[in-house]
């Protein structure tokens, strides 16, 4: 039987994307004006607004944050004094933290999203894996924080422990959703063979997903690293205790300039990402782009580096 | 007739095989193989012929009869070498990793899959098919032809019972497929192996099975002499 094509249906089937991303547009629109009850007059003062505290308190960044500190006296030789400025200590912690922290989430989160994938663990296993990763998911980090920096006392080990168990839940999600990519043919044959438990999950699946584990545990660090400055306004350690202590006095422009220093060591961050994950490429040869493309859309990206031969 | 005993053969009863109750692909398949037989299964596709080799594996329940796999439903570890339609390499891995994980299947415990003779015999397989120089190269920069060498590497080392092909000989070149086919049809016969096998090419399909079935509705119909398979481009 054929179906006959009616006017209305195919104006819908042509149409059927623009007009889902319009309707969803103009649902968020009205949502927006019944949350903020009809008083978009103070959207329209916002540019105002920002250029005065930009002015009067952000800008020039003031750079006095990476002279060493007066106390204790630095022993560095003069051109590396730097390494005795708050920023460079409180980026290191927090970078340490992070690191750590990406290091052993990645590892105890790894069995966890095993457990929780749906297409090699049954529903009685993965159900109660994915509430337990929701479950450390569900406080954010911040508050984790808080809970050690009682249990511990402040300092870095309380941003350890904050941000580990934080990652267990979140790197916990991104690693069972790209388990569950994983090609059927591939688990196909590793069951027909008769594979246990522990060869297929570390022989099939993880070489497998590698490249995704790769970037995610990447952007895990980027993201930790990114709240370390949030934790350490809790006093659990970091770049983020210097930036507390100057939001508190008011000093914006020491601040603007520990937020373009931690923008910087993202954008490195981001940088190694695509240089580790270029060797699980399918293609050959993988073109490096210089690194201020980062900040640029990829397709702009792609065609600024055409013109070039 | 020299009766085989239950635990050598391969059987299918009063099969009803599909995704779903209601949509079921072929039904009524009543299927005895005997040590060192070769099959193949010829059919239009999307009839059911995958299905088929999947419910032998055991990656899908039947909906209707029993499946016996030497014995057992679902067989024994390491008793069934699966080369899927898609080969289901590892592509990040290397050609030795591949290699190695039918080894292990076939020559190891499931809780400890380590032993030196897996290395052995992945070596002689991987040799077999002629991609010795490629021993390290993930599967990701291997052609076509070369990834499917190394899928029926990957299942001789196993040294299953019973193969299940699905179209494992697509994509090659007459040469490689000459020597990959004979080296497939030597174990079989040398190990009394069984095998399954899924083949859209008729004549060649004839070539190396023993037994031919053709796959027409929902029926599976075996090909003997003076029945000519629907929709068959034989000459002469």
């Amino acid at each position: 039987m054929e179906e006959k094509p009616t006017p209305l249906l195919d104006v819908w089937y042509q149409w059927r994307y623009p007009m889902i991303f319009l309707t969803l547009f103009v649902l968020a629109v009205g949502v927006t004006n019944s949350t903020i009850e009809g008083n978009w007059q103070k959207l329209f003062d916002s540019p105002r607004n920002i250029q005065t505290f930009f002015s009067e308190s952000l800008w020039p960044p003031d750079w006095s944050v990476v002279d060493p500190q007066a106390y204790p006296v630095c022993e560095k030789p003069e051109a590396f004094d730097f390494m005795c400025s708050t920023a460079w200590i409180g980026t290191l912690e927090t970078l340490k933290i992070a690191f750590v922290a990406t290091v052993f989430g990645m590892i105890i989160s790894y069995p966890i999203s095993i457990l929780a994938a749906e297409n090699i663990s049954p529903g009685w296993v993965s159900y109660p894996a994915r509430i337990f990763l929701a479950a450390f998911r569900s406080l954010p980090s911040i508050l984790w924080a808080i809970l050690f920096v009682i249990m511990v006392g402040l300092g870095p080990m309380a941003g350890i422990l904050a941000m580990t168990l934080y990652t267990v839940g979140y790197l916990g999600k991104l690693q069972y959703e790209a388990i569950e990519g994983v090609a059927k043919p591939q688990l196909d044959a590793s069951r027909a063979m008769g594979h246990g438990w522990l060869e297929r999950s570390f022989g099939v699946i993880l070489p497998e997903s590698a490249n995704n584990l790769i970037s995610q545990a990447i952007f895990m660090f980027e993201y930790n690293f990114r709240h370390g400055t949030v934790i350490g306004i809790v006093g659990a350690g970091g770049i983020g205790y210097y930036i507390n202590l100057y939001l508190k006095f008011l000093q914006y422009d020491k601040v603007f300039a520990y937020v373009i220093i931690i923008f910087i060591v993202v954008i490195v961050i981001d940088l190694l990402s695509k240089f580790v994950r270029s060797f699980f490429r399918d293609d050959k040869k993988m073109r490096k782009h210089p690194w201020w493309t980062i900040v640029l859309p990829s397709g702009l990206t792609i065609k600024l580096m055409k013109k070039k031969p | 007739m020299v009766e085989v005993a239950e635990n050598d053969i391969v059987q299918g009863h009063d099969l009803a095989i599909g995704y779903a109750k209601d949509d079921v692909l072929l039904s009524g398949i009543n299927l005895t193989l005997k040590p060192g037989e070769i099959v193949a299964i010829n059919g239009a596709s999307g009839i059911g012929k995958t299905t088929l080799l999947r419910t032998f594996a055991g990656l899908l329940d039947p909906i209707k009869g029993q499946v016996n796999i030497f014995g057992k439903p679902k067989g024994n570890r390491g008793e069934i070498g699966y080369i899927p339609q898609r080969l289901g390499l590892i592509r990040h891995a290397s050609v030795n990793h591949n290699v190695m994980l039918g080894a292990k299947a076939g020559h190891t415990s499931a809780w400890f899959p380590f032993s030196r003779v897996c290395k052995i015999h992945a070596l002689e397989a991987i040799e077999s098919v002629g991609l010795k120089h490629k021993l390290r190269t993930p599967i990701r920069k291997l052609s076509g032809g070369q990834q499917r060498r190394v899928a029926v590497a990957r299942t001789l080392a196993q040294k299953p019972r019973l193969i299940l092909a699905d179209e494992f000989l697509a994509e090659l070149d007459e040469e490689t497929l000459n020597i990959v086919m004979q080296k497939v049809l030597t174990y079989v016969k040398e190990n009394n192996a069984i095998m399954i096998l899924v083949e859209h090419d008729f004549e060649r399909a004839m070539q190396m099975a023993d037994r031919l079935f053709t796959a027409v509705g929902d029926k599976l119909i075996e090909i003997g002499e003076g029945i000519v398979p629907p929709n068959s481009t034989i000459v002469g």
